[in-house]
């Protein structure tokens, strides 16, 4: 089925014609009994009337009365066996048997209604015929004079037909746009008030399924960030017993090496878990204030000296005070795992540079390493989770889970700022671009 | 020096106790809020880790508790949350130090270190760093054993570096050291500072981060 309208238009017409049929074969029938009496009472008056002439002389030659021989109406007066009257249509010979009552005969080449009657007072027979065609036409035209009207209506009302249903739909319509219109992450219940009582059940239904839906998925997100969270303690067991054992048998012992590097990955893999979760841009509590990029910048660096200086890496920070408004955990997030990323894939004594500086778009943020770079190729997948470039197998042989990038992702979203990747100026390595909008443009996007 | 560890986590508990003792502590191991309140009254401990996640009453209303009788008992929070609201809600109630799980037990020892001269248990006052050395009390700095003579500035300047060695010190940092506030600092006063200490002190002692600050080896 297409439409429920083109459905109901055409289905209430034909009913209706339909119906409008039946009505007017049942009228036909009663117009015409209805005629048949009318008719037969004018034949029975015309007998009558008939009766009261007076006997005439019979002249074998001149029994034809003057008139019009194409009346639809004839009669014909027997006196004593003989015709002594007949209308100008009538033949001489009689119209039926001389038996009384009504009866269909033929003659003049037409089909009569003819009654025939001994008159009471004398040897006198009297025969009147009419035309049976003139009572189906009354009939016939009484009918079409009610079913014409009807037959040209059909079209109004099934335009009419057409509107009311339209309008009756509408709420059908209004709950079909709301729904597709819906967000896809937007698991809020459908309205309920002025729904129809058809709608409500189904309103009532989407509305369960979506908070269903909503809280399964509430469940998955809260499932990878709760077991991330649990693992914490185990994870604590781990190290401080690690460190214990590495006292009683020697620091260098490669098995504590082997150990203390698997509890490390396992550590990174459970915090970036957890960081994803939490700067996804569907769950983050945004606190948005105003800071200096550039500052931020070199409190990470501050903070992740130590990292650089055991690669004995080169690490520089160019670029001036850097206004924008943002979220301070997320940029800090951000540049953590940018920074995280070049010092991994940056040999030792390699170089890194970072730039922030405001221009007319914003700010914008490099960061640009002397690392191994990724082919243009991968640019696209490396924002994928749990992707590696070159697979776990990687050149650098640098532990990771693959999730720092989606995560710097979810940041940059939650700031509409773009990241693009290329080649950097040193030594061709990477180079990873983060623009930020201006305070005032992100603003205007937000509202929109 | 005794120790309160309260940590409901056996397994970790063990661990830090055995490692503690390692490091010359008493360790007094409990592991739920109220045994921690009680074994406080029967012998007040020098330092206290308190857990925040405990089965029966949270780590935090311990603390706050405990602030009643214990003002001055310093107290290192440990928990598996890491969100600043946790960590703020942690100081709030009282605790000197927050460190969050999975934690190195090199940190840890780091931070006990920090509360343990705070009480005033380390009774050294020399920051050795390489070959130069600088007493905190009669503000000499020696380089390879030799006295040398520095400005004031200088000699706060090096030992803002050297207190926080492994650690970039920023340039605004530095100038909020050295001078007070509202005081008129020339933009390129700390480049100047540096550049005359370095002339007095030994090649590369002083490392520049270009664009963060400066920082000493650890």
């Amino acid at each position: 089925m297409k439409s429920i309208r083109t459905f109901l238009v055409i289905v209430l017409l034909a009913t209706m014609t339909l119906i409008i049929f039946l009505s007017a074969l049942r009228g036909y029938r009663s117009s015409m009994q209805q005629t048949e009496l009318v008719f037969d009472e004018e034949l029975h008056d015309l007998v009558d009337l008939l009766d009261e002439f007076p006997s005439v002389t019979v002249t074998p030659n001149n029994t034809q009365r003057p008139g019009n021989p194409d009346s639809t109406i004839a009669f014909q007066i027997w006196d004593n066996g003989e015709l002594s009257q007949r209308s100008a249509n009538a033949p001489a010979t009689p119209f039926g048997p001389f038996l009384p009552g009504y009866r269909e005969n033929n003659f003049g080449g037409h089909r009569w209604r003819t009654l025939a009657r001994r008159s009471v007072r004398s040897d006198r027979w009297i025969f009147v015929a009419e035309h049976v065609d003139n009572r189906f036409r009354v009939a016939e035209e009484v009918i079409l004079e009610a079913v014409t009207p009807i037959i040209f209506g059909l079209p109004v009302a099934g335009l009419l037909i057409w509107i009311i249903v339209g309008y009756s739909m509408r709420p059908l319509d209004l709950l079909a746009r709301e729904l597709s219109t819906k967000a896809g992450d937007d698991l809020t219940p459908l309205r309920e008030d002025q729904t129809p009582a058809e709608l409500t059940q189904v309103i009532h239904s989407t509305n369960d399924l979506l908070s269903r839906l909503e809280a399964s998925f509430e469940r998955e997100r809260r499932f990878a960030a709760d077991a991330a969270h649990e693992l914490r303690t185990p994870i604590s067991v781990l190290k401080v017993h690690l460190h214990n054992l590495a006292h009683e048998l020697s620091p260098d012992d490669p098995n504590i090496a082997h150990l203390k590097n698997g509890i490390d990955r396992m550590n990174h893999l459970v915090e970036q878990i957890l960081l994803l979760h939490r700067t996804a841009p569907d769950q983050f509590m945004a606190n948005f204030i105003a800071l200096d990029l550039h500052t931020l910048a070199q409190e990470v660096i501050s903070q992740l000296y130590p990292e650089f200086a055991a690669k004995d890496q080169h690490i520089e920070l160019v670029g001036s005070s850097s206004q924008m408004i943002g979220d301070r955990f997320a940029l800090k997030t951000l540049l953590q795992n940018l920074l995280g990323n070049a010092k991994k894939y940056t040999p030792q004594g390699g170089q890194i540079l970072i730039t922030v500086q405001p221009n007319s778009q914003g700010v914008s943020l490099k960061v640009e390493d002397s690392g191994p770079g990724i082919p243009p190729d991968e640019y696209d997948r490396v924002f994928e989770r749990f992707h590696r470039v070159g697979g776990d197998r990687h050149a650098s042989s640098q532990p990771g889970c693959g999730l720092g990038l989606a995560i710097v992702q979810h940041i940059a979203e939650l700031h509409q700022a773009q990241i693009t990747l290329g080649s950097s100026s040193i030594e061709n390595g990477l180079l990873i671009c983060v623009e930020f909008p201006a305070p005032n443009s992100q603003t205007d996007s937000d509202h929109v | 020096m005794p120790i309160l560890l309260v940590e409901d986590d056996h397994d970790l508990a063990s661990g830090l106790q055995q490692a503690l003792q390692m490091k010359g502590f008493a360790v007094n191991h409990v592991a739920t809020g109220n045994a921690a309140l009680a074994a406080i009254e029967a012998e007040a401990p020098e330092i206290m880790i308190l857990d925040i996640g405990l089965p029966d009453i949270s780590g935090l209303t311990v603390l706050k508790r405990l602030r009643a009788g214990h003002p001055e008992l310093p107290v290192l929070l440990l928990t598996a949350r890491t969100s600043i609201d946790d960590k703020v809600a942690g100081l709030d109630s009282g605790a000197d130090d927050y460190l969050a799980k999975p934690f190195e037990m090199e940190e840890l020892l780091a931070r006990l270190r920090v509360l343990q001269r705070r009480l005033g248990s380390i009774k050294s006052s020399y920051i050795n760093i390489d070959t130069i050395s600088l007493d905190t009390i009669t503000q000499e700095v020696r380089v390879e054993g030799n006295s040398i003579e520095l400005s004031r500035r200088e000699y706060m300047l090096l030992k803002a570096l050297m207190e926080n060695a492994g650690r970039v010190q920023t340039r605004e940092a530095l100038e909020t050291k050295l001078y007070a506030w509202g005081e008129e600092v020339s933009s390129n006063a700390i480049e100047v500072h540096i550049h005359n200490l370095r002339k007095k002190l030994i090649p590369n002692f002083i490392k520049t981060i270009r664009g963060v600050g400066y920082v000493v080896g650890q």
